[in-house]
């Protein structure tokens, strides 16, 4: 194909753009729609994935004591704690501290806690995991090794709930994909059909321009590049609708469901480059598709 | 330049054309004449490749429509010009918009496209009407325009399918005139008319149709 024509195509592609101007007015707002839709999913997923992964990255442990405890063996406990890679102990509970913060917790119900014959509570230390030169340790592991040791009745660590938030965000992801899916299908159809639409407002013309020697690339490009041209527009506007959109809610993220709390950010630069190739993309195949059915001249 | 070899087309149960033989030598003029329904419209577009016969053979300088693909058949209308009765021009584009798209089509450069389509419109009388839109033309313009489309690529083959049809008979003499002017300067003309008086002014070869056959010549 001559590239001296390229003018020509792009002169061809914006006329088709203005003679139906409503048509592409209505598949760019759709399309800009979707991936709306789609971009605040991925906005939401990436946030809740890097919480839980930050998270997860700071391992936190509580060891519960048995009672009677005697101090020789607390000693040899906490040394032993102390000689894990990266463990730092937070706290340490007393039976009596943690009586008094369970009473503070209840707050006005704490009465029901007076009729108790005795302190039921354990003494615990809390102990924190810093990773040390890149490497987690295995929680699994450590709570086995704690447990064996003579006066600790239990050990509990977070990522037990961690890895329940994990299997929820696989949930996530597919629900996101079959989403995304149903969307792109959804953006294909409407690209297919504004194309559809224009090829058929310019049949007459088709017609004349095959007559007078056309090749078949000579008439489809500029469909092409409409259809390029719809997806070009619909990925920038929704990028940058998204954006806009997360700069008020930001602002406003302290009176919105506590989002304040949490480090709220945008999607990486590359999700946002996705969205936009993705939106070109399906303008590109729905052209194909609308213009493989059409050409029977 | 065209050969026909026992040419068959059916639309359907219907036959359209029945073994046709022809020959039109390069350079000459020729009618192709005979009642409406004779098939004078499916021999013209077996000629130009818009329809493919159910049988035989048909070859343009040399090429056989039969065995070239799309791309080339593209390639080749671009040496063949076609004029149709009812002018299929675009509304919406300028008398010379019109004849460029022909150049155009082929890819050529802006400043030839000017130079050349200037020249079609001047040869059929037309440069002062460039601008205007063919709405705004009469018959014999509109017309006009679609034969300086069809010129303008410098054909081997002029083909013309009723292209006095519509026309009164001061415009058709007009038409026909430029037609001969056409011919003189070496293209092989073929004109399908069913207009007697058409045919009496003329001493071209004239093939006669009827019901799809071809049934002599004068």
């Amino acid at each position: 194909m001559k590239l001296r024509l390229a003018p020509y195509f792009i002169r061809q592609a914006i006329q088709n753009v203005r003679k139906n101007w409503l048509v592409h007015v209505v598949g760019v707002s759709t399309m800009v729609i979707s991936f709306l839709i789609f971009g605040t999913f991925l906005l939401l997923f990436y946030n809740l994935d890097s919480w839980i992964h930050g998270w997860g990255d700071t391992l936190s442990m509580s060891i519960y004591l048995e009672d009677g405890i005697d101090r020789g063996t607390r000693g040899k406990l906490v040394s032993l704690i102390r000689e894990i890679p990266g463990a730092h102990i937070e706290r340490t509970i007393t039976k009596k501290q943690a009586f008094i913060d369970l009473k503070r917790a209840l707050g006005r119900e704490a009465s029901v806690l007076e009729g108790l014959p005795r302190n039921p509570l354990p003494a615990s230390i809390e102990v924190a995991f810093h990773p040390s030169g890149g490497e987690k340790p295995d929680p699994e592991k450590l709570r086995k090794k704690l447990e064996a040791f003579t006066g600790v009745a239990e050990v509990q660590y977070s990522e037990e709930w961690l890895n329940r938030f994990e299997g929820l965000m696989k949930v996530f992801r597919l629900a996101g994909l079959i989403i995304g899916g149903l969307l792109g299908l959804g953006v294909l159809f409407i690209v297919t059909n504004t194309i559809k639409l224009t090829i058929y407002s310019r049949q007459e013309e088709i017609e004349i321009m095959k007559l007078v020697g056309a090749t078949d690339w000579f008439v489809k490009t500029p469909f092409l590049l409409e259809g390029s041209m719809q997806g070009i527009v619909s990925g920038m506007l929704s990028v940058l609708v998204l954006y806009s959109g997360y700069l008020i809610l930001s602002v406003k993220k302290a009176d919105i469901f506590g989002f304040a709390l949490l480090d709220f950010v945008f999607i990486p630069n590359s999700y946002t480059l996705t969205i936009f190739v993705v939106s070109v993309a399906l303008g590109l195949l729905g052209s194909f598709i609308a213009l493989g059915r059409f050409f029977r001249l | 330049m065209i050969q026909l070899f026992h040419l068959f087309k059916n639309f359907g149960a219907n036959v359209a054309l029945q073994d046709i033989n022809l020959r039109v030598r390069k350079g000459e003029f020729v009618f192709v004449t005979g009642p409406s329904g004779a098939g004078k419209t499916t021999l013209l577009r077996l000629m130009f490749g818009a329809e493919k016969p159910t049988s035989g053979h048909i070859l343009i300088n040399g090429i056989n429509l039969n065995r070239i693909g799309r791309k080339k058949l593209d390639l080749l209308r671009r040496k063949v010009g076609f004029v149709f009765q009812d002018f299929k021009l675009l509304t919406g584009r300028t008398v010379f918009e019109n004849v460029a798209l022909a150049l155009e089509v082929r890819g050529e450069r802006p400043s030839y496209v000017r130079k050349k389509a200037h020249l079609a419109l001047r040869s059929v009388g037309l440069a002062k009407k460039e601008q205007s839109y063919p709405l705004q033309l009469s018959g014999g313009e509109q017309q006009r325009v679609a034969i300086a489309r069809a010129i303008v690529n410098d054909p081997l083959v002029l083909l013309a399918d009723e292209p006095t049809g519509n026309l009164d008979p001061d415009l058709t003499r007009e038409i026909m005139l430029l037609f001969r002017t056409i011919h003189m300067k070496g293209t092989t003309v073929v004109v399908a008319t069913h207009s007697r008086e058409l045919l009496q002014e003329t001493a071209q070869r004239q093939v006669i149709l009827n019901r799809g056959r071809l049934i002599g010549e004068k």
